[in-house]
């Protein structure tokens, strides 16, 4: 395949930054001149995925997207509105039943931000320091400002969570994320074995680069759905922002209630629930303790597979890392999955409350997340209504995924076990939501000459 | 019409075959039903309940005379009737990823199949050929074909563990009953609603 | 037989429907009506005479064009497609399915099929099975993920299978005495459950997972 052109590439899209801050902008455009105007001023800032020599790290990144209502305020023809996936069309609040986000999750109960606005533009905003942070934002605010094309609707800060006064890649419950993102042909990148997919002689190889990017050949072999003309979505991909709320009282008082009766502890239920110890230890492959040699081998730390767990009395069979990456749990040497990986980036916002110290599920903890893919409904919604809501594909009917499930105070998780006292089969009865959504969107993308043709009104879907 | 009741889906399909290939698909089917283990993909993909192909010759539309017309055609044809779990794409790709070489023998027989691989125009096809289902009944809409299974094993475990109560101390007892937990506790899955269709 | 998976038989039928242009509305869409408003639920002419599994109702109205260089081509008349997925074993099996479905269904199988050519009605039983068999094909090839389990089975192990996981998540951790006294009770009273009636679903939740038949 050809190389990836790195510098028409939106960066997020190829990388994360690794920076300690981000702030995510959401405007609503107000007229279609002006805000092509803003597009334009936007243009140079925006950061593309070209690889950064050494010592010339920017201070703050820059990038754009945009929901199927920003692009339809932008004045794009109709022939290219209507030719985008019906998923992005309608936007997240509308597939909010596919998504199985009721209850507490329902749109009539996010944000204001999101509950009450029609959000058209995203600016994602990731900074080495606060100072880099205050001085980006302002710039953009003030390009804002003066083309008159947009309003700032509200905003969302989040970071790395310091603890012990150092930032970690820890996230509130105490787990360190990070782990797992896709490898795809021709995005370099460290890889790890483990991160692509599953070859039949056992080693990775890394997916498709169409199963991240428009416009090229995805798993299934042919070129994935995307809107018209080929040059406003090639190079581009969908995002899928979500603001997931996390019960941080509620998930620490229940682990300490069944920690207790289960005969392994505390920690290492809260592993079972994960897949991995809170170090990132993945369970598959130490099932009794953490391992911080095995969390710092890159070539082990996301290396495994769950053929030989077909029981689940290492790693449960409804395990969250487990539900969302099955690798080869469902035969096929893992075929079957290679159209449904995602990947995921984000900070956690809120400051981090240590374990011994009080907390309530009132206050904003939670992960600001992004998920990146080429098709939303194949891939994001797949894994969110199939494999989080939902368990048939894993044999376990309708129980859900025990970490982000949309419980209700009625879950039920079951730690599959063996003969051993340490490791004996355990249900988790009544499990509470453990998080919530709070608001989010779907989001286009675009590649940097795409942003071009946006901006200068050049869109000609044929 | 609905072609979805609770968690299984009707699909209908009937595609035209020159009538020298209908002999062809007869092949296939009997060499399926005759060497099992070529059914063993099928069943791993754990999401079909129950699943038919009826060749019908073209002069073999039931005729009941009463002043019924007969049917003049230049194609047999081939219906298929599937009861499967899961949406409508989900059921395309998966089949699409990796039984395709089952699928081409048992349609390639079939006029204008453009072949399994890739999916896209696989789908189109389909969803041309497909017609809908005007009145869908089962008797367990709250259960798929792996809670079905997954209900059968918990039945033998249970049932062996009545048997064998009935002579087992109490210290017996608690291991008897660690193994019947041990051996149903991957199939203890709720049934319930479906997720909602897209 | 090609029909036979197990104990799993698969029923093709396929009945002619009367073309007559002075029927207003035409008796296909008198079918279909008719369908559109009969239940799927314990009150199924399938759910109320006993061995159907799974079975669905189809007006085919025409076979599919599929395009050129293809020759396009019509069937002269529509036909009511009856797919069933049943338990019976050979034609012995076959008969007794019909014939219940005559006995406990037959007015709803009267208002559906009189509008087909040639039915002679339910309630003479040797003229209904030689009228559905004479509309019967052969199934070619014929799949069941599950072939050796009748429908009373299914549903007690269905039922079997959620008593067991909430008392095993309600006698976790209890000493073993408790559990094999508690467990003695359990066995009675899943004895004692009747079983559900078929068409249901068992359980309504409070937490909607979604789905047409909320």
């Amino acid at each position: 395949m050809s190389k990836l052109n790195a510098t028409d590439i939106q960066g997020f899209v190829l990388r994360g930054y690794n920076f300690p801050l981000a702030r995510h902008l959401f405007l609503r455009i107000t007229g279609p001149e002006s805000g092509r105007a803003l597009v334009d001023a936007l243009l140079p800032l925006i950061t593309t995925g070209q690889r950064w020599d050494q010592g010339a790290k920017p201070l703050s990144t820059v990038n754009i997207g945009f929901t199927h209502k920003g692009l339809a305020a932008l004045d794009l023809p109709l022939a290219t509105l209507i030719s985008f996936p019906v998923e992005f069309q309608q936007g997240m609040r509308s597939r909010a039943e596919i998504l199985g986000d009721r209850g507490r999750n329902a749109p009539e109960n996010w944000d204001a931000l999101w509950r009450d606005n029609e959000v058209h533009v995203w600016l994602g905003v990731n900074a080495q320091t606060a100072p880099a942070m205050e001085s980006a934002c302002s710039r953009l605010q003030e390009l804002v400002e003066q083309s008159g094309g947009a309003v700032l609707l509200g905003s969302q800060d989040a970071g790395m969570l310091i603890i012990d006064g150092q930032p970690t890649t820890r996230e509130h419950f105490g787990f360190t994320d990070g782990f797992g993102n896709p490898d795809y042909l021709g995005v370099e990148r460290t890889s790890q074995p483990g991160q692509g997919k599953l070859m039949p002689d056992g080693s990775w190889a890394p997916l498709a680069t169409g199963e991240l990017l428009l416009g090229y050949a995805d798993e299934a072999g042919e070129l994935p759905v995307a809107p018209i003309p080929h040059l406003l979505a090639s190079n581009g991909t969908f995002m899928i922002f979500r603001k997931l709320h996390q019960n941080v009282a509620t998930y620490r008082a229940y682990l300490e209630e069944w920690g207790a009766r289960y005969s392994g502890g505390k920690q290492k239920l809260a592993s079972k629930l994960i897949g991995r110890w809170q170090d990132g230890t993945p369970v598959e492959l130490s099932p009794e303790r953490p391992d911080p040699s095995l969390v710092k081998d890159q070539t082990r730390n996301t290396n495994f597979t769950f053929s030989e767990d077909a029981a689940g009395a290492r790693c449960p069979i409804g395990a969250h890392v487990r539900r969302v990456n099955p690798r080869d749990a469902f035969g096929f040497k893992g075929r079957l999955i290679n159209r449904r990986r995602i990947t995921r980036r984000g900070l956690p916002y809120g400051p981090y409350v240590p374990e011994d110290q009080p907390v309530s599920d009132a206050a904003e903890h939670g992960v600001a997340m992004m998920v990146l893919n080429a098709s939303i409904s194949r891939q994001f919604e797949f894994v969110q209504q199939q494999w989080i809501e939902y368990g048939n594909d894993a044999h376990l009917g309708n129980d859900k995924d025990p970490l982000m499930g949309n419980h209700g105070g009625e879950g039920r998780f079951l730690v599959q076990g063996d003969t051993t006292a340490s490791n004996p089969p355990f249900v988790c009865s009544n499990l509470p939501s453990f998080v919530e959504l709070r608001g989010g969107d779907y989001f286009f993308l675009p590649s940097i000459t795409a942003l071009g043709m946006i901006a200068l009104e050049l869109v000609d879907p044929r | 019409m609905s072609n979805i009741n609770g968690k299984v889906y009707a699909m209908n399909a009937i595609t035209p075959m020159k009538p020298w290939k209908t002999l062809l698909v007869r092949a296939v089917f009997f060499i399926l039903g005759a060497v099992k283990p070529l059914q063993n993909d099928l069943i791993n993909l754990s999401f079909i309940e129950f699943a038919r192909w009826v060749i019908i010759p073209r002069r073999s539309f039931p005729m009941l005379a009463n002043g019924q017309p007969q049917e003049m055609l230049k194609y047999d044809y081939l219906l298929f009737f599937s009861n499967f779990n899961g949406t409508w794409n989900q059921y395309i790709d998966a089949f699409s990823a990796v039984l395709s070489n089952g699928l081409n023998l048992i349609w390639r027989w079939s006029e204008k199949f453009p072949g399994s691989v890739p999916v896209t125009p696989f789908k189109e096809y389909i969803a041309r050929q497909q017609f809908d289902t005007d009145y869908y009944y089962t008797s367990y809409p709250e259960a798929t074909a792996n809670d079905i299974k997954s209900a059968h094993i918990v039945q033998g475990a249970l049932d062996t563990l009545r048997q064998q109560n009935k002579s087992l101390s109490t210290e017996q007892f608690n291991t008897a009953y660690l193994n019947f937990v041990i051996a149903v506790q991957s199939h203890l899955g709720e049934t319930g609603q479906a997720p909602v269709v897209f | 037989m090609a029909n036979q998976n197990g104990t799993m038989y698969g029923l093709t039928i396929l009945s002619p429907i009367i073309d007559d242009d002075k029927a207003v509305p035409s008796h296909d869409l008198q079918i279909r009506a008719y369908l559109a408003s009969l239940p799927t639920d314990r009150q199924s002419p399938f759910a109320q005479a006993p061995g159907t599994h799974l079975a669905r109702l189809v007006v085919m109205d025409d076979v599919i064009y599929v395009g050129m260089p293809s020759c396009e081509e019509h069937l002269k008349s529509k036909y009511l497609v009856f797919e069933s997925n049943i338990d019976a074993t050979g034609e012995s099996g076959l008969d007794r399915y019909l014939t219940g479905l005559a006995q406990h269904s037959g007015t709803h199988i009267d208002a559906i099929w009189s509008h087909c050519v040639g039915y002679p009605g339910a309630s003479e039983i040797p003229a209904f099975l030689r009228y559905m068999k004479a509309c019967q094909l052969t199934t070619t090839f014929y799949f069941a993920a599950v072939n050796n389990k009748n429908l009373q089975q299914t549903q007690r192990a269905l039922q079997t299978q959620r008593a067991v996981a909430d008392f095993i998540a309600s006698h976790q951790g209890l000493a073993a005495a408790q559990t094999q006294a508690a467990f003695n009770q359990f066995l009675q009273q899943l004895d004692a459950m009747p079983l559900p009636p078929a068409g249901e679903p068992h359980v309504v939740r409070a937490i909607k997972t979604g789905g047409k038949n909320e």
